[in-house]
């Protein structure tokens, strides 16, 4: 009951200042007349979204394939090989350099390239999300693997543990909160560069709803198209955030 | 960091040492132009692009900067007003942590709509996504102070505006900058992308001509603009960190 309470507390100021937004925007869109091309209440962008569920639904299958099929596979590169250059320090003093330069460029302009190399299709868009999630694993992902002080470290190799036995004991326990972080900002970075693919060039998918709306002057549907992808990418954080919890039970 | 590994990692010997690989790789395993363009190549196409390359890279750094700027100003007032009203916090927060997580350059053509092919729409594309970083790390920080000390401070009969001042900004200072270094990529890419809906100058404008007529060395040139300038403005903020907010506070 105690805990029940406790998440009315929380929810209900939330759930009121969501209220109060909602229909502030409705009651200005109006009175003033607001014309639906410059701004289209919350109730037109909800009748938009049930009207042209079909195409949303459909482009929502695409999109999200995309960033959950980049988002596994970069996952799995940038641990990998923060992994082998944590193993390999010469490799890892060559390789660095290289990393910080390609992460100091925006991953979006990245995208006419990968167009470019990969088509249209969903293999672009999913190498460009593996790509922009592999470099923030793997930079965060290094930073946990190297926490442990040299002092635990040598401990256990005083008690005749090997370089996997430290990096299975200490090392990846300890990159496990690094990984999650990594995790978080990979999620959000993919979502963004999958979805501005789509509008640069692609053959279904969110990104290009958005786009032909926007080129067609529908703006009911651009707003339509944005709220579904704000929707699912909340849902993809709040599905992370829930993984988290039951992953890393120990902090 | 190791000295070796420190020096492996100046901003100086990080591009040449790029330069060196791409130099040494493209030859060695006969890597194609449509992939990676020798460096020859590309370094002949920004001299052939230069006056549009410097012109495109002083329009997105000044859409990046100007936003950017606004941004973090209204993102540090909201963060604080969010510290010192509860009621505040309670409400519109965690709407904001929400917001962070949205696509907002899928809102580029609606703020297109808004307000033209103007520099202003770019300005705010790149403001709005600096604004969300900002708050929320300056509302973390300032929420981190150490009561303690807030307590020492207003017995000797600091008032609320000299603690604010002498020790809660100070204290908050460390995280507010990352939030700041994470507004500043954001605004970039904001940028960026902003121009693809639309201009005529910029270095997102160029990239786009660039794709549609699949001129690969040309993407080349221009990513290792965005690049420059990601690290330009990078750099800069790390060195204000360094020089002026350079205590870390428990």
């Amino acid at each position: 009951m105690a805990i029940r309470l406790n998440g009315l507390r929380t929810a209900l100021p939330v759930g009121l200042a969501l209220a109060g937004l909602l229909l502030a925007w409705e009651a200005a869109v109006r009175l003033f007349g607001v014309p639906a091309f410059v701004l289209p209440g919350p109730s037109g962008i909800l009748v938009t979204i049930a009207e042209k569920s079909n195409i949303l639904s459909a482009g929502l299958l695409v999109t999200l394939t995309e960033v959950a099929g980049g988002f596994a596979i970069g996952t799995f590169i940038g641990v990998a090989l923060a992994i082998v250059l944590v193993l390999v320090p010469p490799l890892e003093l060559m390789a660095i350099p290289l990393v910080i330069a390609i992460n100091s460029v925006p991953s979006v302009a990245f995208v006419p390239l990968v167009l470019l190399w990969f088509g249209l299709g969903m293999a672009s868009k999913i190498a460009l999300a593996a790509f922009a999630v592999a470099i923030v694993v793997l930079l965060n992902t290094l930073q946990g693997l190297k926490r442990p002080e040299s002092e635990a470290i040598n401990l256990l190799r005083s008690f005749g543990a090997s370089r996997f036995g430290i990096l299975f004991r200490l090392r990846l326990p300890a990159a496990m909160p690094f990984l999650v972080t990594g995790l978080r900002v990979g999620l959000a970075r993919s979502t963004i560069v999958v979805i501005v693919a789509e509008m640069m060039g692609g053959y279904g998918g969110l990104g290009q709803v958005i786009y032909q709306a926007t080129a067609m002057m529908d703006s009911l549907t651009v707003w339509a198209g944005v709220v579904v992808a704000s929707m699912a990418s909340l849902g993809l954080y709040g599905l992370l955030v829930a993984l988290d919890r039951k992953l890393v039970w120990w902090r | 960091m190791t000295m070796r590994g420190r020096i492996l990692t100046s901003p100086p010997v990080t591009v040449l040492l790029v330069a060196l690989a791409w130099l040494a790789v493209v030859p060695l395993f006969n890597i194609e132009p449509r992939y990676l363009p020798p460096l020859g190549d590309v370094y002949a196409e920004a001299v052939k692009l230069w006056p549009d390359l410097l012109a495109g890279f002083w329009r997105t750094f000044l859409e990046t900067f100007i936003g950017f700027i606004a941004g973090a100003l209204i993102g540090i007032g909201f963060g604080t007003a969010f510290a010192y009203v509860r009621l505040l916090e309670r409400a519109f927060f965690p709407i904001f942590v929400a917001l962070q997580s949205v696509p907002v350059i899928a809102f580029g053509a609606i703020v297109v709509i808004w307000f033209g092919n103007t520099i202003l729409a770019k300005v705010v594309i790149a403001l709005y996504l600096a604004f969300f970083p900002v708050a929320v790390n300056t509302l973390r920080g300032l929420s981190g102070v150490n009561p303690g000390r807030a307590a020492l401070l207003s017995s000797f009969g600091a008032s609320n505006w000299q603690s604010f001042l002498m020790l809660a900004l100070p204290s908050a200072a460390p995280v507010i900058m990352t939030g700041l270094k994470l507004g500043i990529s954001l605004s970039l890419a904001g940028a960026i992308v902003g121009e693809w809906f639309g201009d005529t100058v910029g270095l997102g404008v160029l990239l786009l001509q660039a794709l549609y007529f699949e001129q690969v060395t040309r993407v080349w040139v221009l990513i290792i603009a965005c690049g420059l300038l990601g690290a330009l403005l990078y750099g800069a903020l790390s060195l204000i960190e360094r020089r002026y907010v350079w205590w870390q506070f428990d």
